[in-house]
């Protein structure tokens, strides 16, 4: 074990506690999904820029939330967790990138663009 | 309510009437008097012998992973019977119901089941036989090998192992609870959208469905966890990746894959819980909804979740076939990498459970070749199985039947799979019989991979062995089912019978529905054959009570503790100096090596934390199924607080001194007959370390052991 088991004070975990770091990412996060929020209720974008606007939102609370709330870095204590965060990089392309390729193959052809009607896409 | 919700409710007993308890179905009324009657034997028994405290400090509250590992195997074995039971059902149905002029019976047209109720039945089957049998009965079995043979005294979160026992134990019970009060789901075992949308599906079935499957995910996830926490940290010194028992590799590519896999299960069965609770639309026709989404999200977690129960038995099997043709595994580190290649395949392939969605061609092209890739690895294990046996010194045990039977059918399920994997062919067969027997040659090689090992570790957890002759016979008539019910279902699937048919109209399958049923009682004698089985190995126990190395020729490091194991595995962490340990030594003549020296050990304490905190769960699990919110919010805290004094409290544990240690080993060691041990002379040149100074084995320390005075 790298650490004692007796105090529980001890672990590295605890001891990257840090109030002002924890406060930043509730509030970054917050107002992201505040943005994403309003712009979706408000349809302040045309469809497609709003569905690029709240995913960009979502990745950046992503990474304020792993850096702010998670600590995660190439420090001894976290490098597995940031092996593990990498790792999940390759089975999000798979798992997104191939479900958008299926979908929109599958939307090509079962859902074709009637001209005057409200599409899916 | 955010859902506009059929049929009464109260605010206290939800959904729930005396009217939901099937009391005038005759075939569930009789049940349930039956296990009433058995429950209260049960009770009777325990309190007529005083076992009530032995059960509760000794098996109850465990944290022991040997002891975990045995009741997870109960419970899969358990559920196995139960998922054979409606497999039984199911076939006497179509037997009975095929044909136009087929007469029915108890309110059904055909047959003896209503379309509904049969639809209960394959739904509950699949369901409980992968999640609720195979599952349990693999974890079960890793639980008591992967601590033995890395050499640890117990896996990594000792009491997480607990909680992931209970929890899967509380999915089992709301299982068993949807025969008594309610419906199951009629929706499949992976479920349709949008059968399973509250419009359509209103009774409380499809939510026994929904909490059943989160149970098990979460009690999956905790234990893939611990397992692998438990192989990266835990192993004995030198045990160096390289020289894991394959078992223990298999069993970190598998829990990789749940650990990875299970969140999107539990992901899309809650997104069906928000569409039934709370009114959304994500798997809705309308609404901005998308059916196939859900199929797709489900077969994300569905695929790997098919490796996830296939590698961990053919991790057995490289670990029973090396031991009974006394030759190390052939193509050892070729076996690492073909297990991690299918691990890693098993990400890109979901989408081959449904070629016929109809995204066109290259999509398809895509998974069709990704789903080939598998038979590459695949095959390279198959033939390192092969080479291994290959001019090796057999021994046809029970146990290697099963190997060699689990070999036989990964052949003809991978043959079959093959052609499955060509979008072509699979657009022929699709939902058809065909596909049901190919993922029944899989699932059944991992049963009798498991029926093996457990025929193989057992003298190793009881100290005895298993009753050769009644072993063989249970594989004969267990094969003779396997033979009888799914060959018949392969040629039916060419002969175009779906599946799912609570009436199969065509007259033609009469015949081969027939020689299912040969099969069925084939089956049944089977499991006569195993209960005959454990009687007369536990009565005859004394007879066939078994060294530290059960079948003399075992090569894995499980082999050099006392059998049946004692509660700390190894009284001394063991020094690892080689690939197959126990072979190594026993080639060196170092087999009845003992430890000089004892130090104190530290081991955790019992906590009865973790099967209340399962009690719990289930408890949120039937108010969450009946709607009983107020039920359900409480439990919730319950759990949470519970969880929360049980992490703050942590966990001081024990510490057992060397003189006692040392005692209880010597007694293990007089239990046990005499070892035969190799004729030929032992001792190695400049001496090898058997248990190594400094070894950090849960806070023990061990002395060397002297290697130059044998005999």
């Amino acid at each position: 074990m790298s650490h004692g088991q007796d105090n529980p004070l001890a672990h590295p975990e605890v001891q990257m506690a840090n109030n002002r770091s924890y406060v930043t990412g509730f509030i970054v996060a917050s107002l992201l999904m505040a943005a994403a929020t309003v712009l979706v209720s408000g349809h302040l974008l045309p469809p497609f820029a709003l569905l690029l606007a709240i995913t960009g939102c979502a990745g950046l609370a992503i990474i304020a939330q792993v850096y702010f709330l998670l600590h995660m870095d190439l420090s001894e204590h976290s490098i597995w967790n940031t092996v593990a965060l990498i790792m999940f990089i390759p089975l999000f392309v798979i798992t997104i990138g191939l479900t958008w390729w299926m979908f929109s193959q599958l939307y090509l052809r079962t859902m074709p663009m009637i001209p005057g009607m409200p599409g899916m896409h | 309510m955010l859902v506009n919700l059929p049929g009464p409710w109260n605010p206290w007993l939800g959904r729930l009437a005396l009217s939901e308890i099937p009391y005038t179905n005759p075939i569930l009324a009789p049940l349930f008097v039956v296990v009433v009657v058995l429950v209260l034997l049960m009770v009777a028994g325990i309190t007529y012998y005083g076992k009530w405290g032995y059960l509760w400090k000794e098996w109850l509250t465990t944290v022991d992973h040997k002891k975990l590992g045995i009741m997870y195997i109960i419970l899969g074995l358990v559920m196995l019977f139960r998922g054979f039971i409606d497999g039984l059902m199911m076939r006497t149905q179509q037997a009975m119901a095929v044909g136009p002029h087929a007469s029915g019976m108890m309110g059904a047209v055909h047959g003896y089941l209503t379309p509904f109720h049969f639809g209960q039945i394959y739904s509950a089957h699949g369901m409980i036989m992968i999640l609720l049998a195979a599952t349990p009965l693999l974890v079960g079995i890793m639980n008591i090998v992967i601590p033995l043979q890395i050499g640890a005294r117990d896996m990594a979160y000792p009491y997480l192992n607990a909680l992931g026992l209970w929890i899967t134990a509380a999915a089992v019970v709301l299982v068993m609870a949807s025969l008594f009060v309610g419906d199951f789901a009629h929706n499949g075992w992976f479920g349709y959208a949008p059968i399973f949308e509250l419009a359509y599906s209103p009774g409380v079935g499809v939510d026994y469905w929904i909490w059943t499957f989160q149970l098990v995910a979460l009690g999956t996830t905790l234990g893939s966890i611990n397992f692998i926490a438990t192989i990266v940290k835990m192993r004995a010194p030198g045990m160096k990746w390289l020289r894991l028992p394959m078992f223990t590799w298999a069993s970190l590519s598998a829990n990789i894959i749940a650990l990875t896999s299970f969140p999107c299960l539990q992901v899309a069965i809650g997104l069906v819980a928000a569409d039934r609770y709370l009114g959304t639309h994500f798997f809705t026709a309308g609404f901005g909804g998308n059916l196939m989404l859900y199929t797709n999200l489900f077969w994300l977690w569905g695929h790997p979740e098919v490796y996830f129960v296939i590698l961990p038995a053919f991790g057995m099997i490289s670990e029973i076939i090396p031991t009974f043709s006394e030759k190390p595994l052939f193509g050892y580190v070729t076996m690492v990498l073909a297990t991690f290649a299918i691990a890693g395949v098993s990400w890109l392939v979901w989408l081959h459970h449904f070629f016929t969605m109809g995204m066109g061609p290259y999509v398809s092209t895509e998974f069709s070749v990704a789903t080939m890739l598998v038979g590459i690895p695949t095959g390279v294990k198959v033939f390192n199985w092969a080479f291994t046996m290959y001019r090796g010194r057999l021994t046809y045990t029970a146990a290697m039947y099963w190997a060699l039977g689990a070999l036989f059918l990964l052949l003809v399920g991978g043959l079959t799979g093959m052609m499955l994997s060509i979008p072509a062919i699979n657009y022929m067969v699709h939902n058809s019989v065909f596909v049901v027997a190919h993922f029944h040659m899989m699932l059944l090689c991992i049963v009798y991979a498991i029926f093996g090992s457990v025929i193989y570790w057992f003298p190793k957890v009881f100290g005895y062995t298993l009753n050769e002759a009644w072993g063989k016979t249970m594989f004969w008539l267990f094969s003779a089912g396997t033979a009888l019910v799914f060959i018949p279902m392969f040629m039916e699937g060419f002969m175009g019978m779906t599946r799912r048919l609570d009436w199969p109209f065509d007259p033609h399958w009469a015949p081969y529905l027939d020689i299912q049923m040969l099969g069925i009682l084939a089956y049944v004698l089977s499991i006569l054959a195993f209960v005959v089985m454990l009687y007369v190995s536990i009565r005859d126990r004394a007879q066939h009570r078994a060294a530290a190395d059960a079948w003399g020729t075992s090569r894995s490091l499980e082999w050099l503790t006392a059998s049946p194991v004692p509660f700390y595995n190894f009284a001394v962490v063991p020094q690892v100096n080689a690939r197959d340990e126990a072979a190594w030594r026993r080639e060196h003549g170092l087999s009845a090596q003992r430890a000089s020296h004892y130090d104190a050990i530290h081991m955790p304490n019992n906590t009865g934390n973790a099967i209340i905190i399962g009690g719990l769960t289930f408890v949120l699990g039937f108010a969450l199924t009946w709607r009983i919110w107020w039920l359900s919010l409480i439990s919730l805290l319950a759990i949470i607080a519970m969880m929360i004094s049980h992490s703050a409290k942590g966990d001081p544990g024990h510490v057992i001194p060397a003189e006692e240690m040392e005692r209880m080993d010597r007694e293990a060691e007089r239990a046990m007959p005499r070892a035969d041990l190799p004729r030929h002379s032992g001792g190695v040149l400049g001496g090898a370390i058997a248990y190594d100074s400094g070894a950090a084995g849960a806070g023990s320390r061990n002395l060397r052991g002297a290697p130059d005075h044998r005999p």
